[in-house]
């Protein structure tokens, strides 16, 4: 085995390898009719480059009438397969072995039945070295009504190393060998020969035209530098020269990797054409910054964070004037009429008050919009496997993602019925001005009373209230008693909603953070996932070309 | 249609006997008798009243007449039916026929005749030819048992009982039904109906009329062999006249069966008689003659048979000679309608023929003439199909020619030589029947589209070119003149030796040979000089255009028309292209001349004859019926015994065994062509074949028929395929309806659970229900400062609430469609095949551009329209009225929320009801509930309209694939069926 052989099989052998990466990787992503053949080259390449490297099948394939089996015989110089006059004449493959060291393996690979192997080692060899290795198979006709029930020839036509196209001037033209066979098997030229059988019938004249014309006829269906052989087996003309083109094929050792190779070239090539690459590179398989903003964005108005913010706002505005306004305002509010009360509906009043409690949840179909966004933006460009691939990963827990939103962010939801410290104290507050007013108001009265009107005179203790000098002292105190709770009414006012605001800040900074951990985790994560697979995929693609 | 003018016809027919009766003996009363019963033909035609009217024009003719009518009327019923009692109808008439024609004989026969002419046909006829057979049939029956009169008094209680009667009625009726059923039948199963009127012809062959009447049913084709059985079984029973009626009723088959059963009537006669008209039978059946064959015979038959016939009857049933008299013209008249009924030249004409002998002779001929003008008429007030018109033309035509015929038969009546009548040329009317129908056919052919790439849409797209170029290159030209010289078609392989065979038969080098392949890229035609004009100027491959020399390159749709003096005249050989070779064009060409040939040689070698494309081309002659000879080419002399008894043993095991079959042993090719001599016994064949006109012309038959017979099958395949075309796309649209209402469904189900009320809704909710805007919609109805300050406060949360719930709507309502659409994809793309197309003509994977638009103008329609009826119909409650207001706007938004589920799911929290609560005070139940029923319709139909707007993307790719609907394989299936009725 040559060095040049080993490495070829080293290339070989990692172009196989990437395909088995795509086998792997293929299903949902590639027809699998490909995902089939591709499987099938492995296992074929695994078996055939396991077994003897240092044997050529050489399979002699044609219609039925071409002379294969003369052929066969007159290459291996025994009656070894049966001629005859009568179409179709070889039922089964024959196989004739030059050299039997390992062969066996290789003909129970090919299913060749025992009847039908000859050793030609043993038998005389004169001179014959130079064939030492090969296995020469007559195939079953592929074109006869007969062939329609047995794919033997197809069979072996798809594993053999080196195949002989055995035409004849009748038949060179079928469309049952060039449509089925050529074509599909173009870039096989390294492991084609095409011979042109029975050139004893035709003159010279005709023989050169029909070669000429049989040499178009493969270039135009893609067969570049056709290899042609003009033979006639009765005769033996050109057979010599077939032999040497086949000791040639035998003392390279190469058909096996070649025919591997082509085949694999060609699958590769419709792999290709079913999966073309993007183009673009490849895409980043961490998304990048802007992707994740974007969908936590759209995330949080699914769930309405700014919304949730704002109300949060609202309503502590309103609640806290329950707390910390100014308590005549309030109470002067309450005298006027109720409607709901009028539509006896009181209670409908508290179920208000409760509705601030309300939590956090989110809005199902809005989150399913974003994700496809996402999916949508990642996938541009993409074969459409991939990028159902990748919307598939992206919801692939779509299900349980407005849930688990809602539950993440209830935590950190304010209970919007919260009610501060400070907020009581500024109540208590707020009632002792009021007491104050109270007091002041009491005094004045008294004041007027005992002082102004000389109503009667006061206990001495008390006389102090009884003047009437206090009079604008005491109004004055009043006075401002009132203006302070509605001065305090109005800056704890300012203060809440000061602290509302910033607490909106807070809420929605958090609620956005959280919104972010949960997205990375339900649905960057599986997009990435697949981003690699797709990556891997393409690259394991870019091996296989080698 | 042709079977409604038949139908009418049949009526006037049967009207126009019965009235012959009760008149006798002048030709002309029953003439114009005959229009009223044509008249009443009409009515009939129509519906299942005929049924009844049928009946009420039969009185006059008596007794048994008006009983016929009874079991008509049941039968009709009955009709409904449809094809399933054809077999019992078979017994009940083969008993009834035995009835009459064993004992009672005669005079039984001759009533029982009448009755079943009657009425019965005119129903029968309404339906279609089909059925109008089976009435025949189902008449004949009724009769029999009818034939009660007087004499054989048992027997025809007897066969009456036997159901003969009534069930055959029912049989016939139902065949009768309406075209439809017989025309369903024959569509459903071709091949089953064939199969029948096969089992039927072996008991039309033991005398048994009634089987035959089971046939009606059957496809045309059989109609030819089974129907005309049963008929002449009636016939003979019947007077003239009763023939006629059922020879109106029936079309042309029926008048066929009629003229057949006149020769059964006389039973010293009608045995001959019968088993005349069983041969004509069977050997319509068995050859598959051309109809004109089946037509002459015919004639011939009745000739002899109705003279013994219509004598014998008379005298046995007693009846007046004059009714003979007046039968014979009835007859006559009958076949006239017939003729044009059916269109069929050839029936009429055997109907005449068979008048002529009972001896009434001349004076029938004239009644003929004048009830064919006045049928005619009636048919045309009828005012029935366009067809019907033509057919009537026709007649008219044809009524002279028949006039000619009659003579002519009647002259060779004796003899009828069926060969001899061969031999004449097609009738007009036929051949113009058979032209329409073609033409028809080629018509739905032409038109149809396999827009899907189901499975067999590409072999159903080649069948249906192939079909085209047959009938334009073979079949249309070839009714016109089944005597012109046929054209041999030779084919084969790739290096087979065509052109050389050809050369050397020709004696010139008038096709190229050589040793590239393929050699011949454009068919060679060579002929005798005589017959040159003909090929050169004829329809025949009308479309390729002829050159005079082998064209300087191949060119698609060109044909290279030699003459040489070496070929026998009469016969043309054209050389093809090979059938196998890399250059795929040629197999069509190659396939497309064989399509046009009357005769196939056969070229194979020594080499090749095991190929593959080889038997298949054999497989398709046999299947074709084609006229084949086969040609062993280049056999090497040592080893031509082994390989020619080895070929001839594979083509024994193919069914070709006897096929003619010629050696060519491999010679020396000198200047492209073969020693003479190896080509002597081919020669010889074809100069037989054209001296031998008969031989000729039978062979060109046998491939037209072959070919018209081909299209029995190969038309309803291309229907088939049509129909699968539009199974899968109504599948296809089903899958669409059924994605986008479940995405309707998905829809109603967010809008009513609440699932629409979380996250921005839902905050946006509790901020203006929170933040005291909610409260701040009502207020106490005193003008004054808590009205000012709701509607200045409202505006900014009460438009976030509504922003909000218009676009948790559009959401909902968008990702429901975009589901729905992905749904739709890749359900389409399951169904393997023609869908990926499909959607890849558009991009259908996702909702259009413009939903997103479109479902925010819906939604914001919607949410208008509730402020609409909230203000129009939501009448406050007057209690409340008095004390409260609110602000339409923001109620609502309230009502909205509560339609939309608040509060039906936990998650709400405590506010459970709240918005319906509020809504309801104020508003009370009753418009509340007419609210949200009007509210949920509207956006019902709003988001409908919506879907079908995406639908109608889906609806509009299916269009663009251009399926045509399923009318289309029906008219292939009619097409084919009367392509059918007119051979």
């Amino acid at each position: 085995m040559s060095v040049g052989t080993t490495q070829t099989r080293q290339g070989l052998g990692s172009r196989l390898a990437a395909l088995s990466r795509i086998v792997e990787l293929g299903p949902g992503r590639v027809d699998p009719k490909l995902l089939t053949e591709s499987g099938q080259l492995l296992l074929r390449a695994g078996d055939r480059l396991k077994l003897s490297a240092d044997h050529t099948v050489v399979a002699l394939a044609g219609g039925t009438g071409s002379g294969k089996s003369t052929l066969f015989n007159s290459i291996s110089g025994l009656e070894l397969s049966p001629t005859g006059v009568r179409r179709p004449t070889t039922a089964r493959a024959h196989a004739c072995v030059w050299g039997l060291d390992g062969a066996g393996p290789l003909l129970d690979w090919l299913q060749i039945q025992w009847r039908h192997r000859f050793a030609r080692a043993s038998a005389l060899d004169k001179g014959e070295s130079r064939l030492h290795g090969l296995i020469l198979l007559d195939l079953p006709d592929h074109d006869s009504i007969r062939a329609l029930t047995d794919t033997e020839a197809d069979r072996l036509i798809q594993v053999a190393d080196l195949v002989v196209w055995v035409l004849d001037p009748q038949k060179y033209a079928d469309a049952s060998t060039h449509r089925r066979y050529v074509t599909e098997l173009a870039g096989h030229e390294a492991v084609t020969i095409f011979v042109l059988n029975q050139a004893d019938r035709l003159s010279p004249e005709e023989l050169a035209e029909c070669v000429a014309d049989l040499n178009d006829l493969l270039r135009r269906e893609g067969v570049e530098d056709p290899v042609i052989v003009t033979t006639s087996a009765t005769t033996g003309e050109g057979v010599d020269e077939l032999k040497t083109v086949l000791a040639d094929t035998v003392a390279r050792r190469r058909a096996a990797v070649q025919r591997l190779e082509a085949d694999l070239d060609r699958l590769t090539l419709r792999l290709a054409k079913a999966m073309p690459d993007s183009g673009a590179p490849v895409p980043l398989s961490s998304i990048d910054d802007a992707r994740r903003i974007g969908l936590t964005d759209a995330l949080c108005d699914a769930v309405g964070v700014p919304a949730v913010g704002e109300a949060m706002e609202n309503v502590y505005g309103v609640r806290s004037v329950e707390w910390v306004g100014w308590p005549y305002s309030r109470w002067a509010a309450k005298l006027r009429p109720d409607p709901l009360n009028s539509l006896r509906l009181g209670d409908l009043r508290d179920e208000i008050k409760g509705l601030t409690g309300g939590s956090v949840s989110a809005q199902a179909a809005e989150v399913d919009t974003a994700v496809r966004a996402l999916s949508d933006g990642l996938t541009v460009g993409m074969h459409e496997a991939w990028q159902n691939g990748i919307r598939d990963a992206a919801r692939s827990r779509s299900a349980e993602l407005p849930q688990l939103l809602s539950d993440e962010l209830s935590e950190v939801a304010p209970r919007l019925d919260r009610v501060p410290g400070w907020w009581r104290l500024l109540l208590v507050w707020q009632y002792l001005l009021v007491l104050l007013f109270l007091a002041g108001v009491a005094w004045l009265g008294t004041a007027l009373a005992y002082g102004v009107f000389g109503a009667g005179s006061l206990p001495a203790g008390l006389a102090v209230f009884g003047e009437a000098a206090s009079l604008p002292w005491v109004g004055l105190m009043v006075l401002s008693v009132l203006g302070l709770g509605l001065l305090t009414a109005v800056a704890s006012r300012n203060f809440v909603m000061l602290g509302a605001g910033n607490e909106r800040d807070r809420l929605e900074r958090e609620m956005r953070r959280r919104v972010g951990t949960v997205a990375s985790a339900m649905v960057i994560e599986p997009v990435e996932r697949e981003l690699a697979r797709y990556n891997e995929f393409y690259s394991a693609l870019r091996g296989v070309r080698g | 249609m042709n079977e409604v003018a038949a139908a009418a016809q049949a009526k006037s027919g049967g009207a126009a006997a019965s009235t012959g009766e009760s008149v006798s003996p002048t030709g002309k009363d029953a003439a114009p008798t005959g229009k009223g019963a044509a008249q009443a033909g009409k009515d009939a035609s129509p519906g299942g009243k005929s049924a009844a009217q049928a009946g009420g024009g039969v009185p006059p003719a008596g007794k048994g007449v008006t009983q016929a009518g009874k079991n008509v009327s049941p039968s009709d019923k009955s009709t409904a039916q449809a094809g399933k009692s054809a077999p019992p109808v078979d017994k009940g008439v083969a008993q009834a026929g035995r009835g009459t024609t064993a004992p009672p004989v005669a005079g039984g026969v001759s009533p029982a005749g009448r009755d079943v002419a009657d009425p019965p046909v005119g129903k029968d006829t309404s339906p279609g030819k089909g059925s109008a057979a089976g009435s025949s049939a189902a008449k004949e029956a009724s009769p029999a048992g009818k034939a009660v009169t007087p004499p054989a008094g048992k027997s025809a209680p007897v066969s009456r009982r036997d159901g003969a009667a009534v069930p055959a009625g029912d049989g016939g009726l139902q065949a009768a039904a309406p075209e439809a059923n017989a025309f369903e039948a024959f569509r459903r199963r071709p091949r089953g109906v064939l199969a029948q009127s096969g089992k039927i012809r072996p008991e039309a062959g033991a005398k048994t009329p009634a089987s035959a009447a089971s046939s009606p049913e059957h496809a045309p084709a059989s109609l030819q062999g089974g129907g005309v059985p049963p008929l002449r079984a009636s016939t003979r029973k019947d007077d003239p006249q009763a023939e006629s009626a059922k020879a109106n009723a029936a079309d042309a088959d029926v008048v066929t069966s009629a003229e057949t059963v006149g020769e059964a009537p006389g039973d010293g006669s009608g045995t001959g008689a019968v088993e005349s008209a069983q041969r004509s039978a069977d050997s319509d059946a068995a050859g598959g003659v051309s109809a004109s064959a089946l037509g002459t015979d015919v004639v011939s038959d009745k000739t002899g048979v109705s003279d013994t016939t219509g004598v014998s009857d008379k005298t046995g049933a007693s009846e007046a000679s004059a009714s003979s008299g007046t039968t014979g013209a009835s007859e006559a008249s009958a076949s006239s309608d017939t003729a044009p009924a059916s269109g069929v030249g050839a029936a009429s004409e055997a109907v005449s023929g068979g008048e002529e002998p009972p001896g009434s002779g001349p004076d029938s001929d004239e009644i003929v003439i004048l009830d064919d003008g006045e049928s005619v008429q009636d048919e045309a007030d009828q005012g029935e199909t366009g067809e019907g018109e033509a057919d009537q033309g026709e007649t008219g035509e044809g009524d002279a020619d028949r006039e000619d015929v009659e003579d002519e038969v009647g002259g060779e009546a004796g003899e009828t030589s069926g060969d001899r009548v061969r031999e004449l040329p097609l009738p007009d009317a036929v051949s113009e029947a058979l032209t329409n129908a073609l033409a028809a056919l080629r018509d739905s052919v032409t038109g149809l589209h396999f827009g899907l790439d189901l499975p067999g849409a590409e072999e159903a797209r080649r069948a249906q070119s192939e079909i085209l170029a047959q009938l334009d290159d073979y079949v249309i030209p070839r009714i016109h003149m089944s005597t012109a010289p046929a054209l041999v078609v030779v084919a084969g392989s790739t290096g087979a030796g065509k052109s050389t065979l050809l050369n050397t038969l020709a004696n010139a080098k008038v096709s190229a040979t050589g040793v590239r392949r393929p050699t011949t890229g454009t068919p060679v035609l060579a002929c005798h000089p005589e017959d040159y004009e003909w090929f050169a100027e004829g329809d025949l491959l009308g479309s390729l255009r002829r050159w005079e020399a082998p064209a300087p390159k191949a060119e698609p749709g060109s044909l290279v028309l030699v003459s040489t003096e070496r070929l026998p005249t009469g016969v043309a050989l054209l050389d093809t292209p090979d059938i196998d070779s890399v250059v795929e064009e040629h197999h069509e060409i190659a396939h497309r001349m064989l399509d046009a040939a009357d005769l196939w040689i056969f070229v194979t070698t020594a080499a090749r004859y095991a190929d593959a494309p080889a038997w298949r081309l054999l497989r398709l002659a046999k299947e074709r019926g084609a006229k084949l000879a086969i040609v062993l080419s280049r056999v090497p002399t040592k080893s031509r015994d082994v390989i020619t008894k080895h070929f001839v043993r594979m083509l024994t095991e193919y069914g070709l065994g006897e096929v003619d079959r010629f050696v060519i042993n491999e010679s020396k090719v000198t200047d492209g062509m073969l020693p003479d001599h190896e080509v002597t016994e081919l020669r010889l064949w074809l100069t037989e074949l054209s001296v031998d006109d008969q031989r000729r012309a039978q062979a060109v038959q046998a491939t037209l028929s072959g070919a018209l017979d081909s299209f029995r099958t190969r038309i309803p395949a291309l229907a088939r395929q049509l129909e699968v075309q539009v199974t899968f796309r109504s599948e296809l649209r089903g899958d669409v309806d059924t994605a986008y209402a479940n995405a309707l469904t998905e829809i109603e189900e967010a809008t009513r659970n609440g699932s629409l009320l979380h996250g921005e809704v839902l905050a946006r909710w509790q901020d203006f229900a929170g933040s005291g805007d909610l409260m701040r919609t009502l207020h106490l109805r005193r003008p004054g400062r808590f009205a000012g300050k709701a509607s200045q406060q409202a505006p900014e949360r009460l438009s976030a609430l509504k922003s909000a719930l218009r676009a948790g709507l559009e959401s909902v309502i968008v990702s429901a469609a975009q589901r729905a659409a992905e749904e739709t994809v890749s359900r389409w793309l399951h169904r393997s095949g023609a869908g990926e197309a499909l959607i890849e003509t558009a991009g259908l994977g996702r909702v259009s551009d413009e939903l997103s638009r479109r479902t925010s103008r819906a939604v914001g329609g919607w949410q208008d329209h509730i402020i609409e009826l909230i203000r129009t119909e939501g009448v406050t409650k007057r209690a409340v009225a008095r004390l409260v207001s609110f602000d339409v706007e923001s109620l609502a938004l309230i009502f909205v929320i509560g339609l939309l589920g608040y509060g039906s799911a936990e998650a709400e929290g405590t506010g459970g009801g709240l918005p319906q609560r509020l809504v309801h005070a104020l508003l009370g139940a009753e418009s509340l509930r007419t609210i949200g029923a009007k509210a949920r319709s509207d956006l019902r139909a709003r988001i409908a309209t919506l879907f079908d707007d995406e639908t109608s993307r889906y609806v509009q790719a299916l269009d663009g694939a251009g399926i045509p609907d399923e009318s289309v394989a029906t008219r292939l299936y009619q097409a084919t069926y009367n392509l059918e009725v007119a051979r």
